[in-house]
């Protein structure tokens, strides 16, 4: 009689169960689960690293092989090879310096990683997964404060060794040519380690997205438009007339984030810090609605 | 216990929930009743906190469930089967439900073996049956082995002896204390399982009883009566409060007279009566008669023989 009452009361019972609430650090580790335990999250991880390295080894090639055109020229118009020659092919702010070279295959890092961030939340809409979700943690922030959360250290982790590993290649490759290309080089540990960081903001916007439109396609497509798209249609406004049209581009997300991942000043164009700070605001705009409405909507 | 007072959901112009106020007591077993489009599904779903109600409020064992410090130790829910990953296997769908509240893996393999999923845990959710599915909900509600079970449709899809296994269960929590809120369409199935009914139709409650009550309440007399006089044994039985329906040739149902005055009417006027069968109603004609009008989707079967038909002229 008395243990019926007790159960009554609502007094917990010894249970198999356990009797602990919802922590932040559960909802991550269920949310480390779900990530790792799906087939297509296993392969696009390992294709991302592929991929980034990939594209970098072909962009370290390629900016070889032009190098190596230079010198062949050189030599035959009689002049002597000088890293000063050599460099003076990838002049400052043009993107193509050097010492960015761990970043060489950074967009294709940002398409896969970015889709993946979009999937991670529109696939649980699209299953209806997202109701069992929000059954075990019915504060709902803290479950898509966890999915973010790994979704910047998964991209982080994940184009930071990519990164290393296309400077490896890089490196012995210019080394022939006497140019100065190491770890201590200006600017390349600055890139090894913002790249990441460039990443994980598109992986937040992605994961925004996502539970924005609650639509894997119309995710992905939408961030498709804002990286590449945008980047491209930008480019035509250097086509109209008149200064100011040149100064537009630099602030879409694509270009301010590209622009934090160099390093010093450049006359008339953004500085890195500037350029940073215009990028998380467009990772802010994303995800401040996003979290309302993870928080307000019906699933 | 849960306890909704003055629930409403609103929908653009539709109403699924109208006001709805009912308390699911511990300790029974409480069954949800009522006709598709009902707003059965919708009035769980705001129990859970997944739909925002319009206008009221619902509170399980004592708050909103959002507020719960250990929901899934407060609530187990099955509202749908298809509530999972259709890539992830049943055993890591469950092991990541289990995280949010640090339960243990041993009672992720505990539900899996209550369920009967073991065969099939390791296996990704997206290529389970129905019943499987079905198995793998309840699995997922009982996995912080909850104070309050909440289950919409638990036996949608289920084999037999998973149709008795969920009953035998559901009635072992009751008897636990615990509070068994559960949906259904079924109507003989709720006459086995459930102590209370509570009936929805239209978006409110218009019946909270319990089944023996609700069954008792749609007795209405009805007796069945064989004679070749059909004609002539109406126009004598009919009357006030008293209506006579012509099922088929020399049968008449006779409803708010008692056999034994039927018999009576019938000796004094020398009709010879060869049967005389009183009706008894099941939980089916009770729920009839309560949502006859409340009905979202009439079935409207073409050739269907006129009910009520008035007494033969001939």
């Amino acid at each position: 009689m008395s243990t019926t009452t007790e159960n009554r009361a609502g007094v917990p019972t010894r249970s198999s169960a356990g009797t602990g609430g919802v922590t932040f650090g559960g909802v991550v580790k269920s949310e480390w689960i779900k990530l790792r335990s799906l087939t297509s999250t296993q392969i696009l991880l390992i294709l991302t690293l592929v991929a980034t390295v990939g594209i970098g080894a072909l962009a370290v090639l390629i900016r070889y092989s032009f190098i190596n055109q230079i010198a062949q020229r050189a030599k035959e118009a009689g002049q002597t090879v000088t890293p000063e020659l050599l460099t003076s092919a990838f002049p400052k702010g043009s993107g193509f310096e050097l010492y960015n070279l761990p970043n060489a295959g950074l967009q294709i890092g940002t398409l896969v990683l970015g889709s993946l961030a979009v999937l991670f939340i529109s696939s649980e809409y699209a299953t209806g997964m997202i109701r069992s979700t929000m059954n075990a943690v019915p504060k709902r922030i803290p479950a898509f404060l966890a999915k973010a959360l790994l979704l910047v250290v998964v991209s982080y982790v994940i184009t930071t060794i990519a990164a290393f590993l296309t400077f490896l290649i890089a490196m012995p490759v210019f080394r022939g040519y006497n140019l100065d290309l190491t770890w201590s080089t200006d600017g390349v540990m600055y890139s090894i380690f913002t790249g990441g960081l460039y990443v994980a903001g598109v992986a937040l916007i992605g994961l925004s997205l996502g539970a924005l439109l609650r639509n894997s396609a119309g995710g992905v497509t939408v961030l498709v438009a804002l990286f590449f798209v945008l980047s491209i249609a930008s480019g035509f406004l250097s086509l109209v007339p008149g200064d100011f049209w040149k100064y537009v581009p630099q602030y879409i997300p694509s270009e301010a984030g590209g622009r934090f991942l160099a390093i010093g000043h450049v006359d008339g164009v953004i500085d890195p810090w500037q350029g940073g700070l215009i990028f998380l605001g467009y990772v802010l705009l994303f995800l401040i609605p996003a979290l309302l409405v993870i928080k307000k909507r019906d699933v | 216990m849960i306890e909704a007072r003055g629930l409403s959901k609103v929908y653009g112009a539709k109403t699924a929930v109208d006001g709805v106020s009912f308390t699911v007591q511990a300790g029974r077993v409480t069954g949800f009743l009522g006709p598709n489009g009902a707003g059965k599904s919708t009035t769980m779903r705001m129990i859970m906190g997944l739909d925002r109600p319009t206008s009221g409020d619902v509170k399980v064992n004592g708050r909103h469930y959002s507020e719960h410090r250990d929901p899934l130790h407060q609530v187990g829910a099955l509202l749908d089967a298809k509530a999972v990953h259709t890539g992830r296997s049943a055993y890591n769908h469950l092991l990541a439900m289990a995280a949010t509240h640090n339960i243990p893996t041993s009672r992720v393999h505990e539900v899996i073996e209550m369920t009967g999923l073991g065969a099939v845990a390791k296996k990704k959710a997206g290529g389970f049956s129905l019943g499987m599915g079905q198995r793998l909900g309840i699995a997922a509600a009982l996995l912080g082995d909850p104070q309050t079970l909440i289950l919409d449709e638990p036996v949608n899809g289920l084999d037999p002896e998973g149709v008795l296994w969920v009953r035998n269960l559901v009635r072992y929590l009751a008897s636990q204390g615990k509070t068994v809120f559960l949906s259904s369409h079924l109507m003989s199935e709720m006459s086995q399982t459930a102590d209370h009914l509570i009936v929805i139709g239209r978006g409110k409650i218009i019946a909270d009883a319990p089944v023996k009550d609700i069954i008792a309440g749609a007795q209405q007399a009805k007796v069945l009566v064989r004679t070749s006089a059909t004609s002539h044994l109406s126009s004598l039985l009919v009357g006030d409060g008293v209506r006579v329906d012509q099922s088929e040739t020399e049968t008449l149902e006779v409803t708010g007279l008692q056999a034994r005055q039927i018999a009576q009417i019938a000796l004094d006027n020398q009709v010879l009566v060869y049967e005389l069968t009183p009706q008894v109603s099941s939980l089916e004609d009770a729920y009839f008669n309560l949502t006859k009008d409340e009905v979202e989707y009439h079935s409207h079967v073409s050739g269907e023989p006129a009910l009520a038909a008035a007494p033969e002229g001939k």
